[in-house]
């Protein structure tokens, strides 16, 4: 579903990413991991057209998406949640999924996703009438990830979402993503909580250095030496 | 204080408020969603007041018609406006934004003023009125013109009150004046919002312009004094903030009305300075301005 080939990207003269290549598949739940530094958000920032790549390829639903802007990305199926969430502050939580649904014209089909977020998330349903910046930070990562899923995304792409996120809410966090994947919904997670995150993928990506060091199998992953020394702290 | 005259003061503030009201609308909306200093807004108004001269009397259309045509027309000049300047700036600058479109807005108000004398001459084109009729209110009987420009501004800010906030594009203009990558990852085309936007401000302009063409004619240079009142309004209220600009303007136009009666002519102005320069010192956001910061940083 996404393929992508050899990219590089970076900021300006700095380059961030020197050689990435990673693979999605339908229903795929996968996850990019790696410490602070390795690449991972402009991996994503790249995917969805905020950065444009300097070489590389990105491939979506076999469609060369590289270097489209990022609405047009958008409007293909590719969803992408920030790590800085970009909601809408000062609109209501109802405002923001409403937009999230922008692309879509049937009305009838727009409400009809707007009670499966509020079915995922209930408290976005009491929340609905108050202002998007008023919500707690769990609050905050719901909305944006009900907002992401209001365009009926083929792909949902998460940056972060443990971010700043007290250890009950990181929990609620992942059991709600991993019920987005059981109901269907392909995910590209990025995260460093690896540990976790190996829990409810289905295969990960290692990024070190703007490349991808390492993958496999959440499972293999578990079990490979230089992971758990590096990342899992476990000898 | 005499009931009559308390009376007078504030219809004459509240009429003369909806039309700072109209114009610092737009003003507010299009540095909210564009982050544009607009020092070009007054061409506009002047743009739909010769739209409307042209249309009411040398086409000798109705005064409504004549109207939405320099509605129409400022609109239209504010997308090409927008497509011809303002968009491929935006492709070029980066962190320099506010400051290019800033010397863009000053820039483009000299060259405006300067077309309009070499193709329209440097005479005043006015009507006398529109209506011939008055209306009588608390005993006093007003130009029909004046509660009409009144009207035909409190509708459009009425209408594009709903517009933004129950429309599906509406929405989307709120959603760029917030988090422009936010609502790029939503699927929205900023350069279409960003085009509708400075076209919607335009047109608030030129209505402006038009439906106070019996007490302000049309010349090269009118856009002066109704640029300086809307960017008080819009200080007044806090930059980008629309809903503020509404109250302001009312708060303006009133305060204008009383202080030209207490203090006498030419001293309003004084007046309203002096407000301002205590509003700065003391609430530098202005009335009703409290995320500043974020447009900036947006």
């Amino acid at each position: 579903m996404l393929e992508v080939n050899h990219l590089q990207a970076g900021y300006g003269n700095l380059n961030v990413l020197w050689d990435v290549s990673l693979n999605v598949r339908q229903g795929e739940f996968v996850a990019l991991i790696g410490s602070n530094g390795a690449g991972k958000t402009t991996t994503l920032r790249a995917i969805s057209g905020v950065i444009s790549p300097a070489a590389g390829e990105v491939r979506f639903m076999n469609q060369m998406i590289t270097g489209m802007a990022p609405h047009r990305i958008s409007q293909q199926g590719l969803s992408y949640i920030t790590e800085e969430l970009n909601l809408f502050e000062g609109m209501t939580v109802q405002d923001n999924l409403l937009l999230g649904a922008y692309t879509r014209r049937n009305g009838r089909q727009v409400r009809a996703s707007l009670e499966q977020v509020f079915d995922l998330f209930p408290i976005l349903k009491e929340r609905s009438a108050q202002m998007a910046g008023t919500l707690s930070g769990g609050e905050r990562r719901m909305l944006a990830i009900g907002r992401g899923l209001m365009s009926e995304p083929d792909l949902l792409m998460v940056d972060e979402p443990s971010l700043g996120l007290a250890p009950k809410m990181v929990m609620n966090v992942f059991q709600a993503l991993r019920a987005l994947h059981e109901r269907g919904v392909t995910l590209l997670l990025v995260e460093q909580n690896v540990h976790n995150t190996l829990q409810i993928a289905d295969k990960a990506y290692v990024m070190e250095q703007g490349t991808v060091a390492l993958q496999g199998s959440s499972a293999g992953l578990l079990d490979n030496e230089y992971l758990k020394e590096t990342y899992l702290g476990k000898r | 204080m005499d009931v009559t005259v308390l009376q007078s003061l504030l219809l004459t503030g509240l009429l003369r408020g909806g039309l700072y009201a109209l114009m610092a609308v737009g003003l507010a909306l299009v540095f909210g969603v564009m982050n544009i200093c607009h020092f070009a807004h007054g061409e506009y108004y002047v743009l739909g007041a010769y739209a409307a001269f042209f249309g009411f009397v040398t086409l000798g259309l109705n005064p409504i018609p004549a109207i939405l045509l320099a509605a129409f027309l400022s609109f239209l000049a504010g997308v090409i406006t927008d497509k011809l300047l303002f968009h491929p700036l935006r492709k070029r600058s980066k962190g320099e934004w506010v400051m290019n479109a800033f010397l863009l807005t000053a820039g483009l108000s000299v060259v405006l003023q300067n077309v309009y004398r070499a193709v329209f001459g440097m005479r005043y084109r006015g009507i006398t009125q529109y209506w011939d009729a008055s209306v009588e209110i608390m005993g006093m009987s007003i130009a029909a013109d004046r509660i009409m420009a009144f009207v035909i501004a409190l509708s459009a800010i009425f209408g594009l009150w709903v517009f933004l906030q129950r429309t599906r594009t509406g929405r989307a203009i709120r959603a760029v004046s917030q988090d422009e990558r936010g609502s790029m990852l939503v699927g929205i085309n900023l350069d279409h919002i960003h085009t509708l936007t400075f076209g919607l401000g335009s047109m608030l302009a030129g209505l402006g312009g038009a439906s106070l063409l019996s007490l302000s004619p049309a010349y090269p240079y009118g856009g002066n004094k109704p640029l300086i009142a809307s960017w008080f309004v819009v200080t007044i209220a806090g930059l980008g903030n629309t809903q503020g600009a509404i109250v302001a303007g009312f708060i303006v136009g009133l305060f204008e009305s009383f202080s030209y009666f207490y203090l006498g002519q030419g001293w309003q102005e004084v007046a309203s300075l002096c407000l301002l320069i205590l509003l700065l010192l003391f609430k530098p956001t202005g009335l009703f301005g409290t995320n500043i910061k974020s447009v900036w940083e947006k």
